[in-house]
């Protein structure tokens, strides 16, 4: 594993709370979670479902509120943040995967790829990048006339296009067979290489921890582990 | 085992239609209260017009309406008026040998007898007098149609209803505000209507039009000078001959304005400084059954009368059987009109609502796909399924339906009623339960409605439960998008979002057309009605129209003028029988190189120049044929049209008028006016029959103005919520697709003024293309219609329709539009983001 105390720390998240519900049927989903991630490493977040691994992931997208506690971004607090300025904050500084794709059904590959680049004012070079997602020949292609592989690799060229610093990416292998899933992971793993994000991969799947630089394991809504790699291995050698 | 039993428990699809019904409450009230309000007025519109139809029916016999009336020259005596009670012809040839008879020299008779052989003699002038009688009688039989086999002698009941025809002065200020038409009192025939106060009772009283004193603000008690006499006003009635205000029977438009009848007591009619005119109205012994046969009885009716009065020495001046007397007919017309047209407006609505319901019902299928494809394999038949996503509309539909039809038999039917109440002349009248109503506006509707859906529907349901699964629900097979031009991303989104809704686009395109077309009539109207009155006096072919009684005075000297603005013109109604229905076409004969109409010096004797207005009106055109007939005879002509000269606001052709004055047996240098453009001051009153200028073209504008003018701007805002609801609906549709992607891409990081600059604009850029397109088809449609309204009418002008009002129709669809885009801007921030998550969990 790379020396973590040699690395910035880009990404903060102090004693985060979360709960659903009223009364008795409250649930207190993040009961304080604590962790921080530095520029350009992989932060693998595992745990079973119900852990509360994806509302996590949802608040440091901004795209949820946490009840309490501080999450912030080189130095930038969301909790200060109106809903302008988190939609800035997700343009500027994020990129999003699914689990289920979420690609726009009635543009092609190419297309939903420039919605994320159209957010930036330095996008990354569309060719290239169709290069690199092995998307070049599917460009003109519908999300519904690909596989679900190809889906998942637009997902990720939508959301990289932009160079964002954080890649967040929520069970993107979750929908996917075994080859394909390790054709994906790679691909996140080279996109981390070349451009250098921070990606943060919710899963439930114990093996992709492996890839990681840096493994946060939660349960019932609290950390419970958080551990640098110490013998990160490619994706491609990865198996479950 | 046993037959499978039907499980006892109800269906709980059931139970889901409510719920979508309550979920979707927002988009189904729209269409709800918009179907209430639609059918309501429908409805109210049949409930009020068959309710005074059946009243107009209940006046025929109540109230002794005539089955027609005419005008003589002068009085009937006993003789005259028993003949025509006969209604057979004259005994022509016993006429003539009579007449010949009496011509017979009594010097000639005396020389016979002086004579030897005075039997011989007396024979001789007798025979002479026979041939002359037959003579005259052969020429007769061509002139009075003898030998018609198909003659019959119609029997009537003659009524004397003479009238006076003079001036209304309202305020006193001795000048004349209207024309007005007394009749006496009468208890026999055409019975009046009392609406307000009594019959005039005294020499000073009189009871005038309920109409008229509306418009005029004359009330029960005021004091007006009718022919140089004052007179209290007793009473408003309604007459049963005059449900419009038709001062001639040829009248475009009915002039409830500055046109009035009254009733007064023999004496106070006596009081009235005008001349009396000869009118008689008749009743059939015998009724004709329909129209068709009204009109061959009126037929004959009208060849007696010709015969009777010619032999008496006597003029028809006028003769206008019911069915051809627009003071009559016109409102029963109108309402069968109006009734027809309100059938088509809903039916066209209903097909773009059930089309509209059609792209909701596709959308929510859409998006329940997994749940569709659950049910199917769960053992669900497409039939039911179908079924339950057709609930929704048609439920929607009964209940606008039901509330409109009982809107329609409550307050719509009054508010439709009090508008025929403010053009026409009527009787109150009792509700009438109408099964036309019901079936129109219920039945007919709820029947589209299911069957477009269903049809809408089950195609949607054709896939697989397997393609339902995987939401796979596309017709396309295509393996690549379609390739767009290489334009900005912003633009290529906008036109794929536009390619994903093309269906529902093209429902827009269709909604704002229909929207285009109403307002093509709510702005067209008040437009050509301004125009109508700004150009009266261009479209008049001089500014003065003097119609002289005859061209020679008592000692056969010719009545001229030294005017140089004058030009002679001969006159002559004709009858167009275009489809039955015979319309006045005016022949005018004049001088070629006259300075008001550009007659071809060459005219042959059978050619034409036709005005614009009647070419218009029955699309002729320069070398068509046209076979008019003569109104009070029998004489027929064929013409063909050699030119079309401009003459916008009269239907009528022109001709040499020596030809003229050939083809009408008249004598060679006669004439009937003059035209000129400047005031004749020359001819002496007495030889005055009429003086027309642009006054009488502005008097029809004015009446269509008062009676639709005001409602044609609440036209335009009705027009507005249409255009608001039909693109509310459609864009909520839109929307409601998008959803999802709406919600990714605020997740990835575009504002809502982004990404309603995706959405709307798109709907924005349609709703331009498509109010450009339609404002112009609207323009198109509308002339059409237009000239369908007009031949309803006797006379004829354009629709107009300006630069600047179809543009204030794009703006009132745009404003529209706007409201809209506010609710959607409003519905799109409101799109949250774990929307696109939701698959997830």
């Amino acid at each position: 594993m790379a020396d973590s105390k040699n690395k910035e720390k880009f990404l903060e998240i102090a004693d985060i709370k979360k709960g659903f519900g009223e009364g008795e049927t409250r649930q207190e989903v993040l009961q304080g979670v604590n962790f921080s991630a530095d520029k350009g490493e992989i932060c693998v977040l595992l745990g079973p479902s119900g852990s509360g691994k994806s509302t996590l992931l949802n608040i440091i997208g901004g795209i949820d509120n946490a009840d309490s506690g501080v999450i912030s971004i080189d130095g930038d607090s969301l909790a200060e943040m109106n809903e302008a300025a988190l939609t800035q904050y997700r343009r500027r500084h994020l990129g999003y995967v699914f689990q289920l794709y979420n690609l726009i059904p009635n543009l092609n590959v190419k297309e939903n790829i420039e919605v994320g680049a159209y957010l930036s004012d330095a996008p990354l070079d569309m060719e290239e990048l169709l290069d690199v997602l092995g998307l070049s020949e599917h460009r003109h292609k519908l999300p519904n006339q690909l596989s679900g592989g190809q889906q998942q690799r637009v997902s990720i060229g939508r959301a990289i296009v932009k160079n964002p610093d954080i890649l967040l990416c929520d069970e993107p292998t979750g929908a996917l067979d075994y080859n394909t899933s390790k054709e994906i992971l790679k691909l996140i793993e080279d996109v981390n290489k070349k451009y250098n994000n921070t990606v943060v991969i919710v899963t439930h799947n114990e093996a992709i921890k492996d890839m990681a630089d840096h493994v946060i394991r939660l349960r019932d809504g609290a950390v419970r582990h958080d551990d640098y790699n110490t013998e990160k291995i490619s994706a491609t050698e990865l198996d479950w | 085992m046993g037959a499978a039993k039907k499980s006892s428990i109800g269906n709980p699809l059931r139970t889901r239609v409510l719920r979508e019904l309550i979920s979707e409450w927002k988009k189904y009230i729209v269409i709800f209260i918009f179907l209430t309000l639609m059918i309501g007025f429908i409805s109210g519109m049949y409930v009020a017009n068959n309710s005074l139809l059946a009243a107009a029916e209940r006046v025929k016999s109540a109230q002794m309406r005539e089955d027609g009336h005419f005008v003589l020259k002068d009085k009937a005596d006993d003789d005259l008026f028993e003949d025509i009670e006969e209604g057979d012809k004259v005994n022509v040839r016993a006429y003539y040998v009579y007449d010949a008879y009496d011509e017979i020299d009594a010097d000639d008779i005396r020389e016979a007898y002086a004579s030897g052989d005075y039997r011989e003699n007396l024979q001789r002038l007798y025979d002479e007098a026979d041939r002359k009688a037959h003579e005259d009688y052969e020429n007769a039989v061509g002139d009075y149609d003898l030998d018609d086999p198909y003659f019959r002698p119609v029997p009537v009941r003659l009524f004397e209803n003479f009238r006076k025809d003079t001036d209304e002065d309202i305020d006193g200020d001795g000048t004349r505000d209207s024309g007005i038409r007394v009749f006496i009192n009468r208890d026999n025939i055409n019975i009046p209507y009392i609406m307000e106060g009594k019959l005039a009772e005294t020499e000073d009283e009189i009871a005038i039009d309920r109409m008229h004193a509306n418009n005029q603000d004359i009330m029960v008690g005021d004091r007006i000078t009718v022919g140089g006499a004052e007179f209290t006003v007793s009473g408003l009635v309604a007459l049963p001959n005059y449900s419009t205000l038709h001062e001639d029977s040829t009248d475009s438009m009915f002039d409830a304005l500055t046109f009035d009848v009254a009733m007064a007591t023999k004496e106070g009619w006596d009081r009235i400084n005008s001349d009396e005119v000869y009118e008689y109205a008749w009743l059939y012994e015998e009724t004709p059954a329909d129209v068709r046969n009204e009109k061959r009885v009126s037929d004959n009716f009208l060849k007696a009368l010709i015969t009777q009065a010619a032999f008496a020495d006597n003029e028809i001046e006028d003769f206008v059987p019911e069915y051809a007397n627009a003071a009559i007919q016109f409102a029963p017309d109108d309402f069968g009109a109006d009734r027809a047209m309100g059938g088509v407006i809903l039916n066209i609505l209903v097909v773009v609502l059930a089309f509209i319901f059609g792209v909701t019902e596709s959308n929510t299928i859409a998006k329940e796909a997994p749940v569709i494809g659950t049910m199917r394999a769960s053992g669900y038949t497409r039939r039911e399924l179908t079924i339950n996503y057709l609930e929704p509309p048609v439920i929607v539909t009964l209940l606008g339906a039901t509330a409109g039809n009982i809107l329609g038999y409550t307050f719509f039917k009054n508010v439709v009623s009090a508008m025929y109440f403010n053009s026409y002349s009527l009787p109150k009248f009792d509700t009438v339960w109408t099964s036309e109503a019901f079936v129109r506006t219920t039945i007919i509707p709820i029947i589209m409605m299911l069957v477009i859906n269903w049809f809408i529907i089950k195609r949607k349901m054709r896939f697989s439960p397997l393609r339902f699964l995987r939401n796979d629900l596309t017709n396309s097979r295509r393996k690549r998008s379609l390739k767009l031009p290489d334009f900005s991303f912003i633009r290529r989104f906008r036109m794929r979002i536009f390619l994903q809704n093309i269906a529902g686009y093209f429902m827009l395109l269709v909604g704002i057309g229909f929207v285009m077309v109403m307002l093509a009539m709510a702005v067209g109207m008040p437009d050509t009605l301004s125009w109508y009155q700004a150009h009266a006096d261009e479209m008049m072919l001089a500014d003065y129209q003097l119609v002289l009684t005859s061209d020679r005075d008592e000692d056969g000297n010719k009545i001229e003028t030294v005017n140089p603005d004058a030009e002679k013109f001969s006159m002559e109604d004709l009858v167009y029988d275009n489809g039955g229905k015979g319309e006045t076409v005016t022949a005018y004969g004049m001088e070629p190189g006259n300075r008001y109409i550009d007659i071809p010096a060459d005219m042959k004797e059978n050619e034409i120049c036709l005005s614009t207005a009647c070419a218009y009106k029955y699309n002729l055109e320069e070398g068509d044929e046209i076979r008019l007939r003569e109104k009070f005879g029998y004489d027929s002509f064929d013409f063909r049209i050699k030119k079309i000269v401009e003459f916008d606001s009269g239907v009528s052709f022109f001709t040499d008028i020596d030809n003229f004055n050939a083809l009408f047996d008249r004598r060679e240098d006669s004439y009937n006016g003059y035209f000129s453009d400047s005031e004749i001051t020359d001819i002496d009153d007495d030889f005055v029959a009429a003086v027309v200028t642009s006054e009488d073209i502005h008097k029809m504008a004015a009446q269509l103005d008062h009676s639709m003018g005001a409602y044609m701007l609440y036209f335009q805002y009705l027009c507005i919520l249409l255009s608001a609801v039909l693109i509310f609906l459609l864009t909520k549709v839109i929307v409601e697709r998008n959803e999802k992607s709406i919600s990714m891409v605020k997740i990835l990081g575009y504002t809502d003024r982004e990404v309603a600059g995706l959405y709307l604009v798109t709907t924005t850029i349609v709703v331009i293309i498509s109010e450009v397109i339609t404002v112009f088809a609207a323009k198109k449609i509308m002339s059409v219609l237009w000239k369908l309204i007009m031949s309803r009418l006797d006379g004829y002008f354009p629709f107009v329709l300006s630069p600047s009002g179809m543009l204030r129709m794009c703006v009132l669809v745009f404003f529209g539009y706007l409201l809209v885009m506010l609710v959607d801007f409003r519905r799109i921030r409101r799109i949250p983001m774990d929307q696109a998550l939701k698959d997830m969990e």
